[in-house]
């Protein structure tokens, strides 16, 4: 075939412009470490690497989330802790006041530390984060959830913040003060007991509880009853309207217990004839009030009598439920930050997957890349060799 | 001996043509277009001298173009092939560009709704919804930035088809003075000068770079030049000039034209620059532009929905957090009568990514689409019953006469107006407007949860019980008694609450505010699962989804207009290497020429030469 010298000139400048344009690309991806620089190096390639970044920017998210997450439930653990140790310095006291050495006086001082347990108590209460929100405060933040003024009122509300730790996994970061400090359940939970205000025996009520409801079809029914002491030994059960359910008997020298409708009662001492023990359905009671009523129950002049213990009693049960749900809530915080470590965990794998996926899908194959290079740098060279070869070899250069 | 000088004088006047010839080849071995000519020679008419004829020497018989109408013909198809492909190459390389830097709309909408998350960590937390704010604009300023090199790129098209339009203008008048001078000036057996053609057919090949050409030869040696289907661009010693108009619809975009006639060419010009033009900007950008239109326009709507299930900082229910353009609608300009058409969008999960012209023929409005497919439309096109399709909502108004349309651009112009309203951090709703409870003493097992129907509802805030008197029926605020659906929820007060679970008889729950609740994040966290919400096609693709869509469709159009050039380019060498073989000067083929006429020369020289030593051996003869 005939070759025409300038269009042969061209195509050989032509494919050494190809190559140099291959080695520019290559060039780029050498220096970028991706295959695909433009999304039409490899279009489908290119939307896949989007979507594994989205998904990795996600789960990065995620793991901020848990990081506020965690710090939130460890100041509110930190938190409940203070708590559980005030609560426990007040049981340690209550326990000192209901023995029988005390005098009025002592039972004072006591009362006095007491009072200032409960400030702390409400001080802890009232903690704030790193951000100044209430923690206790459930959704409204901003204001002190417990407002010490004739006792103290909540302020809060039931609101609990979620954090998303992960696709499709909300979990809790705090608990409402309604539910911690406030909404506390009187007595064994079930049902509480009081002493007649006019008792004149030394019959005092210690534990009481509600047998097992599956196992007792009688159960606890919730209802208000009395037991009334007819004499030092026999006792009746009435109902609200004072018709009498059950009656029994009472050792009043060895104490006993009391047991109808599936409620038992523990009683000790000896009781006059008339004195009255009322069991009413557990109410809620706030923590404070429970303070409250023990400092007063302390105070209470010419203390130490069976009125006084039936009182510190009744606090006693109070003081334990409130020790018991805060006990409860640090066992639900430790639950989610073990859940959201998990999840932490898991993110940590998705991500290192989704990392490799991306780096499946837009990175360089170093070693494809730069031996390419060298099988272009030599095509390169062998189109320029070939050139000033050809362009050398001319008919012409011979006719002088 | 008279016979042979002649004879010699004519081999040596030959061998002079020979060697111009060879010259001129060899001058023009680089001229563009060039087509090497060759000399023809042809024996003279012999002397009869009875017995026998004796030979007279060399006429030169032609200097012809060595030239295949055939193989310039497939040049030339490929030289519009070629051209299209490297303009189509480079225009959809510079879209890939724009798409290809690292802060591109996936990372924006990623830190946007990180900051959404965050702010949902610390919901009164002022810093962290000013950084919301600060993403939420940055957001807004990537719709827009990448919204403006697409337009910018757009108005660079539209540069490019004036300019080619001009360029094709002034080639077609070349070739028709070049047709002009060739029919005038022709040898006596009617072949024209050689280079004049070859300029021809070079301008030609030009041409068919530009714009897809037919070529018909004519019997005066002219040429007829067509584009598209049967537009005269060249004819005899006339050139028709393109000229550029506004769209009906759009008068900031131009269509090419034929000048005189007014007739749009635009949907009919395929190959070179010009079809390569036409094609990415009707075929590429526009799609790019609907579908990051579509983007912007599903997230502002998703975001805007859920903000305003919630409250902000003032217990205000959340307003429109995202401003973003609905359809546009324009009115052709032929349009006779005073119709008017109003165009929302319906349901965003149908939207596509196309655009329609809505035409009236005197009684009944139809729907089409770019492509010419009919879209059928349900619906009365009234206010009460707007007409349907494609997501669409249309109202039509005013009396429209027949021929009468619109043009409908759904998402055109969503990103490039993508914009935040809310400028008070206060104003983002991170919390729940209302709550509710269950009272505590249900025996039920439903749990309630309340939304948002209608949020300008003055009794909204209004704290309501809803009382079961049955499992089926119920009564809100002591109203009359409703029947309770399972799974449908109880609408009251522009709330509305949902059951999961199943309520007894005697159960109540209240609906009340949900006040002064700046700790509460339930309504950040379900705007944070925007993120991730199927909105688009049919409710499965989310906004980053459609994001990734446009970066592999226009990838997609890059990789193949790549390709495209490829085989183009392969196609146009090969052409190229076929009219070179036969047209093309090889400059050693010329010196091997330049030898053969030389060596000619001097031997007729030599016969010259000769016929003189004869003569004077004979005139010496003669003298004694």
């Amino acid at each position: 075939m005939r070759v025409s010298t300038s269009w042969m000139q061209q195509q050989s400048v032509g494919s050494m412009m190809d190559r140099q344009s291959d080695l520019s690309d290559l060039n780029i991806q050498l220096s970028t470490g991706k295959r695909i620089n433009q999304p039409s190096d490899d279009p489908v390639g290119a939307a896949r690497a989007l979507d594994l970044s989205h998904l990795t920017a996600d789960v990065t998210q995620y793991q901020r989330n848990i990081t506020t997450a965690n710090a939130r439930l460890g100041l509110e653990d930190q938190t409940l802790s203070n708590v559980s140790g005030v609560l426990g310095r007040v049981r340690t006291l209550l326990l000192q006041a209901a023995n029988g050495s005390q005098t009025d006086e002592t039972r004072g001082d006591i009362a006095a530390e007491m009072v200032q347990l409960r400030q702390q108590l409400l001080g802890q209460a009232n903690s704030k984060d790193g951000q100044g929100d209430y923690i206790f405060a459930g959704n409204r933040t901003g204001t002190a959830p417990f407002a010490s003024q004739n006792g103290v009122s909540y302020l809060g509300d039931d609101g609990q913040r979620m954090v998303a730790a992960g696709p499709g996994l909300q979990v809790a970061t705090g608990d409402p003060g309604s539910a911690v400090f406030a909404d506390i359940p009187t007595g064994n939970g079930k049902f509480a007991i009081s002493a007649g205000a006019v008792n004149t025996g030394s019959a005092v009520a210690g534990a009481s509880s509600v047998s097992d409801p599956n196992a007792n079809p009688s159960a606890w029914d919730g209802g208000d009853y009395s037991i009334v002491f007819t004499a030092a030994d026999a006792y009746e059960v009435r109902n609200g309207t004072g018709t009498v359910l059950d009656s029994g008997s009472y050792d009043a020298s060895s104490g006993g217990s009391i047991t109808f409708r599936g409620a038992q009662v523990a009683f000790s001492g000896v009781p006059d004839a008339g004195d009255t023990f009322s069991l009413g359905a557990s109410a809620k009671q706030d923590v404070f009030t429970t303070l409250d009523n023990i400092i007063n129950t302390l105070r209470q002049p010419n203390g130490g009598g069976a009125d006084m213990q039936n009182g510190i009693n009744t606090q006693f049960a109070n003081l334990d439920q409130a020790i018991d749900t805060i006990t409860r809530t640090r066992g639900m915080v430790g639950a989610r930050m073990n859940a959201l470590d998990q999840q932490s965990g898991l993110n940590d794998d998705l991500t290192l997957q989704y990392k490799s996926a991306l780096s499946d899908v837009q990175d360089l194959n170093y070693y494809d890349a730069i031996s390419q290079l060298g099988a272009q740098t030599t095509a390169l060279q062998a189109a320029q060799q070939t050139f000033t070869k050809i362009q050398g070899s001319k008919l012409f250069d011979y006719l002088r | 001996m008279a016979d042979m000088l002649s004879t010699g004088v004519s081999g040596l006047l030959a061998a002079q043509i020979g060697l111009s010839t060879v010259s001129h080849n060899v001058a023009n071995a680089n001229t563009d277009g060039y087509s090497r000519q060759l000399v023809s020679f042809g024996a003279r008419l012999p002397e009869g001298q009875g017995n026998y004829y004796v030979g007279t020497g060399v006429n030169t018989v032609a200097v012809q173009r060595a030239y295949s109408q055939f193989l310039n013909s497939s040049l030339w198809s490929a030289s519009s092939g070629q051209g299209r492909a490297s303009a189509m190459a480079s225009l959809t390389g510079q879209l890939n560009n724009q798409l290809s830097g690292s802060s591109n709309l996936q990372t924006s909408l990623d830190s946007f709704f990180g900051a959404v998350q965050d702010m949902a960590n610390a919901p009164s937390d002022a810093a962290s919804r000013q950084v919301l704010l600060a993403r939420a604009g940055g957001l807004a300023s990537t719709f827009r930035a990448l919204s403006g090199q697409f337009n910018q790129l757009s108005g660079q098209v539209q540069q490019q088809i004036g300019d080619t339009v001009d360029s094709i203008n002034s080639d077609s008048q070349s070739i028709a003075k070049l047709n002009g001078l060739i029919r005038s000036s022709q040898a006596t057996d009617g072949t024209p000068p050689a280079d004049l053609l070859d300029q021809r057919d070079a301008l030609v090949k030009k041409l068919a770079g530009q714009v897809g050409i037919s070529v018909v030869p004519q019997n005066d040696n002219t040429i007829s030049v067509f584009v598209g289907n049967g537009q005269a661009l060249v004819t005899g010693t006339e050139a028709h000039a393109l000229g550029t108009a506004p769209n009906m619809y759009d008068a900031t975009r131009r269509e090419v034209i034929g000048a005189a006639s007014g007739n749009v060419l635009s949907g009919r010009i395929g190959g070179g620059t010009l079809g390569a033009l036409l094609d990415f900007r009707s075929n590429v950008l526009d799609p790019a532009q609907n579908q990051l239109g579509r983007t912007a326009q599903a997230l502002a709507s998703e975001f805007n929905a859920q903000h305003a299930q919630g409250a902000d900082l003032q217990g205000e229910i959340g307003g429109t957090f995202f401003d973003v353009a609905g359809p546009t609608v324009q009115a052709a300009g032929t349009n006779s009568g005073s119709g008017t058409l109003d165009a929302g969008i319906g349901d965003i999960g149908a939207l596509t990514g196309k655009d329609y012209v809505l035409s009236y023929d005197g009684s009944n409005w139809s729907m089409r689409d770019t492509n010419g497919s009919s879209v059928a439309l349900s619906g009365s096109g009234t206010v009460a019953d707007p007409f349907t399709a494609a997501g669409l909502s249309l109202v039509v108004g005013g009396s429209a006469s027949a021929g009468d349309s619109f043009r409908v651009q759904p998402s055109r112009n969503a990103a490039a107006s993508f914009s935040v309203v809310i400028d008070d951090p206060d104003k983002i709703a991170a919390a729940a407007p209302l709550k509710a409870t269950a009272a505590a003493g249900n025996t039920g097992t439903a749990a309630p949860s309340v939304g948002i129907s209608d949020g300008s509802d003055a009794n909204l805030f209004n704290s309501s019980s809803v009382v079961f008197t049955s499992a089926t029926s119920y009564s809100v605020d002591g109203g009359p008694a409703q029947v309770f659906t399972p799974g449908q929820p109880i609408v009251h007060n522009g709330w509305s609450m949902q059951l999961s679970g199943a309520p007894q008889a005697g159960d109540s729950f209240g609906v009340q505010a949900n006040s002064n609740a700046q700790g509460d994040n339930s309504n950040a966290l379900m705007l944070g699962k925007v993120a991730n919400l199927g909105v688009l096609d049919g409710g499965v693709t989310s906004a980053g989804r459609a994001y990734s869509q446009l970066v592999s469709q226009v990838g997609s159009a890059g990789a193949l207009a790549g390709d495209d050039l490829t085989t183009q380019t392969a196609v146009y060498n090969q052409a190229m290497s076929s009219q070179q073989s036969v047209s093309g000067v090889n400059l050693d083929e010329e010196a091997a020429n330049l030898l053969r006429y030389q060596q000619a020369y001097q031997a007729s020289a030599q016969v010259i030469s000769t016929a003189n030593n004869i003569f004077g051996a004979l005139l010496s003869a003669v003298q004694g």
